[in-house]
Order: C-alpha cells, then sequence, then structure tokens
C-alpha cells in the first residue's frame, strides 16, 4: 500500500522542514479518507453487516414470526437443513440452473460480441437488441414471457405448429420449466456480459492483427491465438460473476413458475424465503441461508484459485 | 412566450406551490382540522373488477362524512399480501383494518397476530351472529372469540352455456345431475354439439385450482380431512382415490383438455368451445360482460353429500401495539357500513355473508347469483391449521404431488400418499405461530 512517504508531496513537506508537519499531513489525509468512507461505511454496517451477524445468531435460535420458541437449539437447524430432502432438491435446481446457464451465457455473448465487432452495417441497433432486454425490470421479462410460453395461445407453440410440432407445456411439465426458465434469463441478461466482452474486444490493439496477417495467419488462427487469450481476463471476471449471479437466482424463477410444477425449478433462495416468510420459520432459514453462504465462498474460493493458477503459469 | 416570461411563471408555479403547501401544514396544525376526520388504514387484496368494487364501497363509505376517511391500501393477493400483514402485525405497526381469507385466520390468531372484534360493539352498529349463516360466522372463532367477520362467501361453482345446452338436449340433466356417469354423459353430449370439448377446466400452474376441485368431490364422499399439529393427518384414502380418479377421468382430452391453465378455460368456454366450467364464482364479471348464454349452480352432489369448496373474504383487526379506542370505534363503523351495502358486492359474484342483505328483493334479483345463495349452509373451507389456506404453501404441496395424476400419468393413490407424509411432515414440526 501507498504510504504518504511515497508521494512528491509527502516528500516536499519532509524537505521542507519537521516531522510533525508530516504527521499532521497523515493525520489530515485519513480524516478525509474516514471522511469519504463514512457514508458507505454506516449503511454497509447498518444494512449488511449487522443484519448478517444477527441472522448468524438467529440460526441457532427457534426464532419464529411470532417470536415463539426463540430460545437456542444449537446447531438443530442445521442438522434438520442436512436431512430436510426439499432443501437438498432446491440446492440441486440451483446448481443445474447455474450449469445450464453460466456455459450458454459466456459462449453466446462471446459469439454475439464477436460477430458484431466484424462492422457489419448498423452495428449500433444490434449493440441495442442485445444489451436493451438487460435494462427491463424482471417483473416485465416475465410477464412477456409467459405470455410466450402459454401453452395455448403462446407465441412459440404458434410458431411450433406451423411445422406440425405438439405443444409443449413450456412451464408446466417439470422436464421442461427448468429450461424455459434458463431460455427468459439468457434473453434477459446476456446484454451484460455481451457489454464486458465488446469493450474487451476493441481494448486488443490493432497492430496485433496486422502482425498477424504479415505472418499468415487467418482469421481462425487470429481468433484462436489472439483474440481469445487477450480476452482471458474478461472471461474469468464473466465467468465468476456468472456463476454468482446464477446461484442466487429467485425472482424470474419465483414470477414464472412459482418454483413449480412439483417442486422442479424451486431455487434455493426460494426456499429460504418460504422457510422464513411463509412458514414463519426465522432460526430454520437462516440456517440455510448461512449453509448456502457457506457453500458460496467454497466455490468463490475454488475458481479464484482456478484462475490465479491459470493466469500464473 | 419570451424566456423571461417563462422564468417568470415558473417562479409564481413554484412560489404557489410554496404557498399551498405551507397553508396545508399550517391547516395541519389548526385545531379545526381535526373535522376532516380520521384516516383509517384499510389493506386489502382485491385487484381487477373485485378491486373497482372494493373501491366503490369505500368511496360511497367515505361520502357519509361519518368522522373518518378509510385509505385503502391494495396488495397482491397471496404470499406477498399475508406476508407482510404478518410482518406488519408481528412488528405492532399494523393498518386499522385487513382482508383475510377465513381459511388463514387458523395461521394469525393462535400467534396474537390478529386481535378479537367486541360482539358488543358490533351489535350496537347492527352487525350480529344471527345475521350469518351458521358454518361462515363460525370458521371466524378461535378459542371461543371472534377474530374474522366475513364479507362474502366465494365458493367453486359450476357454469354451463344454456344454448349447448338445449341443443345437445341436456338442460333437464344437468339440474339432476346426481353422480359421476351422470355428469360424464352430460359432459360427452355437449362435447357432440361443440366438437371440440364438453367441460373447462384450467389447473396447470395453479396449485389452488387443482385443490379446490379436488376437495368438492373429496367432502362429497363424506370423507374428512383432519389436521391437528402434534398428530397424524386424518384423511380418508379410499374417498380420495375415488375423487382424483374422476378427475383425471374427465381430463382425457375429449371431455376436457389434459393440459389447460385458468385463463384458457375461462377462454375456451367464452367463446363457446365448450359447454360446462368449473370455476370460481369471482370469474363471473367477466362472463357477463362477453353477453353469452349461460347459467351458474353449485357443482352438483355427484358422491351423496352435498358439499362445496369454498372461501371467505372477511375482515380482521390486525394487531397494533397502540391503539386508539375512537380509531376502533371508527373501524366497525366502516365495516359495518360495508356489509350493509355488500350487494354491491354481490355483483362481482360473490355471495354476501350478510343475511339482510342477501334476503333483500335487490340480492334475488341477481341472476345467476341467487342460484347458489344455498353454499353457505354446507359450505368446506380449508382444513383449521396454520400452513393451510388461500395463497399458502398447503396448496402448492398437493400440486407438487397431484399435477401428475391430473395430467393422467401419475398414480392417484401414490399422489395422495405423497401429500399426506407432507402433511405429517408439517405436523410433526413445533407450530411458529
Amino acid at each position: 500500500m501507498p504510504t504518504a512517504v511515497d508521494s512528491p508531496a509527502a516528500d516536499l513537506v519532509v524537505a521542507e522542514g519537521n516531522s510533525t508537519g508530516l504527521a499532521r499531513a497523515q493525520r489530515g489525509e485519513s480524516l478525509t479518507g474516514w471522511a469519504f468512507a463514512a457514508p458507505f461505511a454506516v449503511l454497509f454496517g447498518l444494512f449488511l453487516v449487522v443484519p448478517a451477524v444477527y441472522g448468524l445468531y438467529l440460526s441457532f435460535t427457534g426464532e419464529t414470526l411470532t417470536g415463539a420458541n426463540s430460545e437456542l437449539v444449537g446447531f438443530a437447524n442445521f442438522g434438520e437443513a442436512l436431512s430436510d430432502p426439499d432443501m437438498w432438491k432446491s440446492l440441486g435446481n440451483t446448481v443445474w440452473f447455474t450449469l445450464l446457464s453460466t456455459v450458454p451465457l459466456v459462449v453466446l455473448s462471446l459469439a454475439f460480441a464477436l460477430l458484431v465487432n466484424l462492422g457489419l452495417p448498423g452495428r449500433w441497433l444490434w449493440r441495442l437488441s442485445f444489451f436493451l432486454p438487460y435494462l427491463l425490470a424482471s417483473t416485465v421479462v416475465v410477464l412477456f414471457w409467459t405470455w410466450m410460453y402459454n401453452p395455448k395461445l403462446g407465441l412459440i407453440n404458434g410458431v411450433l405448429a406451423e411445422f406440425g410440432i405438439a405443444p409443449v407445456a413450456w412451464l408446466q411439465d417439470p422436464n421442461v420449466a427448468m429450461i424455459s426458465v434458463v431460455i427468459t434469463t439468457l434473453w434477459w441478461t446476456i446484454g451484460f456480459n455481451f457489454l464486458l466482452y465488446l469493450a474487451a474486444l476493441q481494448n486488443i490493439p490493432e497492430q496485433q492483427f496486422e502482425a498477424a496477417a504479415i505472418d499468415g495467419a487467418g482469421k481462425w488462427r487470429q481468433l484462436f491465438s489472439i483474440v481469445i487469450p487477450q480476452l482471458a481476463p474478461t472471461t474469468a471476471l464473466i465467468l465468476t460473476l456468472q456463476v454468482l449471479a446464477s446461484l442466487k437466482v429467485f425472482d424470474q424463477i419465483y414470477m414464472l413458475t412459482n418454483g413449480g410444477p412439483a417442486g422442479s425449478t424451486r431455487s434455493i433462495v426460494q426456499y429460504i424465503y418460504e422457510a422464513g416468510f411463509t412458514g414463519y420459520r426465522f432460526g430454520y432459514s437462516s440456517a440455510i441461508s448461512y449453509l448456502f453462504f457457506a457453500i458460496i465462498v467454497l466455490i468463490s474460493i475454488a475458481q479464484y484459485k482456478l484462475i490465479n493458477r491459470r493466469s500464473a503459469s | 412566450m419570451t424566456s423571461s416570461d417563462r422564468q417568470f411563471s415558473r417562479r409564481r408555479l413554484l412560489s404557489g406551490a410554496a404557498a399551498l403547501a405551507g397553508g396545508s401544514l399550517l391547516l395541519g396544525c389548526a385545531p379545526g382540522a381535526r373535522d376532516s376526520g380520521t384516516e383509517l388504514n384499510y389493506w386489502h387484496l382485491m385487484t381487477g373488477g373485485d378491486g373497482i368494487v372494493m373501491a366503490g364501497l369505500v368511496d360511497a363509505v367515505n361520502g357519509l362524512n361519518a368522522g373518518f376517511r378509510a385509505e385503502q391500501t391494495v396488495l397482491a393477493w397471496g404470499p406477498p399480501y399475508y406476508t407482510k400483514l404478518a410482518m406488519a402485525s408481528a412488528g405492532g405497526r399494523a393498518p386499522d383494518l385487513a382482508i383475510m381469507h377465513a381459511s388463514r385466520i387458523a395461521g394469525y390468531a393462535p400467534g396474537g397476530l390478529l386481535e378479537p372484534w367486541d360482539l358488543d360493539l358490533l351489535a350496537e352498529f347492527g352487525v350480529r351472529e344471527s345475521d350469518f349463516p351458521p358454518l361462515v360466522w363460525q370458521k371466524g372463532l378461535y378459542d371461543g372469540k371472534l377474530y374474522s367477520v366475513a364479507l362474502d362467501t366465494h365458493p367453486f361453482v359450476l357454469y354451463y352455456n344454456t344454448e349447448h345446452a338445449t341443443k345437445a338436449g341436456v338442460t333437464d340433466a344437468i339440474a339432476t345431475m346426481d353422480s359421476p356417469e351422470a355428469f360424464t354423459e352430460v359432459a360427452t353430449k355437449l362435447q357432440k354439439v361443440t366438437g371440440k370439448h364438453g367441460l373447462s377446466y384450467g389447473y396447470l400452474g395453479d396449485p389452488s385450482q387443482m385443490w379446490r376441485l379436488f376437495y368438492t368431490f373429496y367432502r362429497q364422499t363424506g370423507a374428512e380431512l383432519k389436521l391437528v399439529p402434534g398428530t397424524k393427518a386424518e384423511v380418508d384414502e379410499a374417498a380420495a382415490v375415488k375423487a382424483l380418479e374422476f378427475v383425471q377421468s374427465l381430463l382425457n382430452d375429449t371431455i376436457a383438455t389434459r393440459s389447460g391453465d385458468g385463463g384458457t378455460a375461462v377462454s375456451e368456454f367464452l367463446h363457446g368451445e365448450s359447454g360446462l366450467l368449473f370455476g370460481g364464482v369471482w370469474e363471473l364479471p367477466v362472463l357477463k360482460d362477453s353477453k353469452m348464454a349461460f347459467d351458474a349452480m353449485p357443482i352438483p352432489t355427484l358422491f351423496g353429500q352435498q358439499a362445496a369448496y369454498a372461501d371467505s373474504h372477511t375482515f380482521v383487526l390486525p394487531r397494533q401495539s397502540k391503539t386508539d379506542p375512537d380509531r376502533r370505534r371508527y373501524t366497525y363503523q366502516l365495516v359495518a357500513e360495508i356489509l350493509k351495502r355488500s350487494v354491491k358486492w354481490a355483483g362481482a359474484g360473490h355471495i354476501p355473508a350478510y343475511q339482510p342483505v342477501v334476503k333483500s328483493p335487490e340480492y334475488l334479483e341477481l341472476k345467476p347469483q341467487s342460484n347458489y345463495v344455498g353454499i353457505p349452509a354446507y359450505v368446506n373451507y380449508d382444513p383449521d391449521v396454520w400452513f393451510s389456506g388461500a395463497g399458502s404453501d398447503f396448496t402448492s404441496y398437493f400440486a407438487e404431488n397431484v399435477q401428475n395424476v391430473y395430467l393422467g400419468s401419475g398414480d392417484p393413490a401414490a399422489g395422495f400418499d405423497g401429500f399426506v407424509q407432507r402433511l405429517n411432515k408439517l405436523l410433526d414440526r413445533p407450530q411458529p405461530v
């Protein structure tokens, strides 16, 4: 961390005179720093740290909505969660959703960014159309995808019928519902990754391509030897953000299927919500939250190590 | 207009607004301000047609200038509404008055989230036990105290297309169906007339719809479903299988589509593509708007005993940490005034709970509402337990286990067993309220 001594201004202070001047400057700087950080720190403490610590405490109690059974129960909630088939099923659904959504969200966004970066006419239109859905509220997205998926009146089944394909119950068939949720999520959120890739693509120096072309490298060779390696840090960032976002999925599923049919799309966040807010068991719900938190921390550490090792080698 | 003009007028507008704001602040401090009335907070979950009728009722009561003004807050039906109401009550900052389904009282009254009604004060405003159907009144009781005052009963009923019925020659048969076979015969004859389906019933993705029809037939067999925390669920599996098999037999893609949701069912019936519709009385305004020829009746007794699934919108007093006796009095008055005007509420399809309204000629003239006015005498609410009731997870548990049965691929006994196991697990847990 750079200290005040490293900066030319501080050198000047030292050169000019005494050590108390230096201390005063340091103190002044740190005070300014604290003042700038204070609003954030206060809000962070009030709305994140305090609730998080309180939640950890709750997870060891039998706390309910009305304050009945609020005594300490030790690890009972954690034990119950680990032996709760519904918890495992929701966790499994969440992991499944993360796998299904992350891969296309990385691969497709890269493909779209590459296509747009080719310099086709009307580039602004392509950029706009990929990014626009990301700006919509989840309620709006869900509203019109619900119509698209409607088994009788929906656009998708209407188009399929033209090709003689039997109607699909997109949101009501336990085998298909998760795929439908993933499609909606892709359509809605791909714009953000797309934008990150597009920015990274435009940062690759043109000279590299020129040099490669002089050496006789074709377009595909350039893609695999220049573009994809240069995009590695962006890919690592997107992958990290995407895995975390997908693990926390809630709103679009809650509104599209409410976790159904037969619990086939219920995510772990929805299960936490149900345990706490409709089942009234805050203690139990906090315990599942903390288990889930532990899983996310583990995944993040694993991802960090993996990416670091790759960039080190 | 020059720019200086515009500036001038904007400044004038701003100063005018400031003067207004200041003026109203002053008024707010003035002793005379009390005359404008106490503002009562009233929460409910009526949207769409119901919401318009409710807003009209509130406006009518506010128009009396009886010293109070009810300010309504409308929240989304189901878990969003009940979660917010529970949170507000648990925190002691609840509204003065709220609407709640009768089937949810068991989840709220025991935890102290509701205050009981004072029967004497209700009587003072002309609301007494004798003014309500006995089953409807009793559903509002918990531990001997009255926790909810019913506004209505809203059952699941049978609608039929009168033109199709005449063409199929089943008009008399519809009125006298008394067995599953008789029902199937009528539906089949109607299917031949429409060329598409005989019956419309939407349930996909809608746990409540699945539950409403099942519970109607299950209770018609005379079977009960008793849920007491700490003990196993008391159920009649044979009866459940019988009811589920019958529903399954109807959803065979000829009599009714196997894969219909609520919206599709109503639109199918509206377009004359079916002759019968299982639906809530709350569908009535949409059907009436379409000007089609239809009628409505209670779901016929097919399994021997009269029974109907229904729920009631009821008035409750959520727990407040500080209550003001004057506000409370006004709240009672508000409820009484809405009940007395509830013939308007019947326009939305519901059966008013307040009997003086139901017996009025104005109500009896309403068709087809008065056809099913007898239902409150044999109504069946959801089992009384903290996790059941409208918009609760209870119906989701039912749907999770039974949707495959409805879709034709699941075994009725296995589906029902799965549901009962889930109930037993919930009954085994300590009650959170």
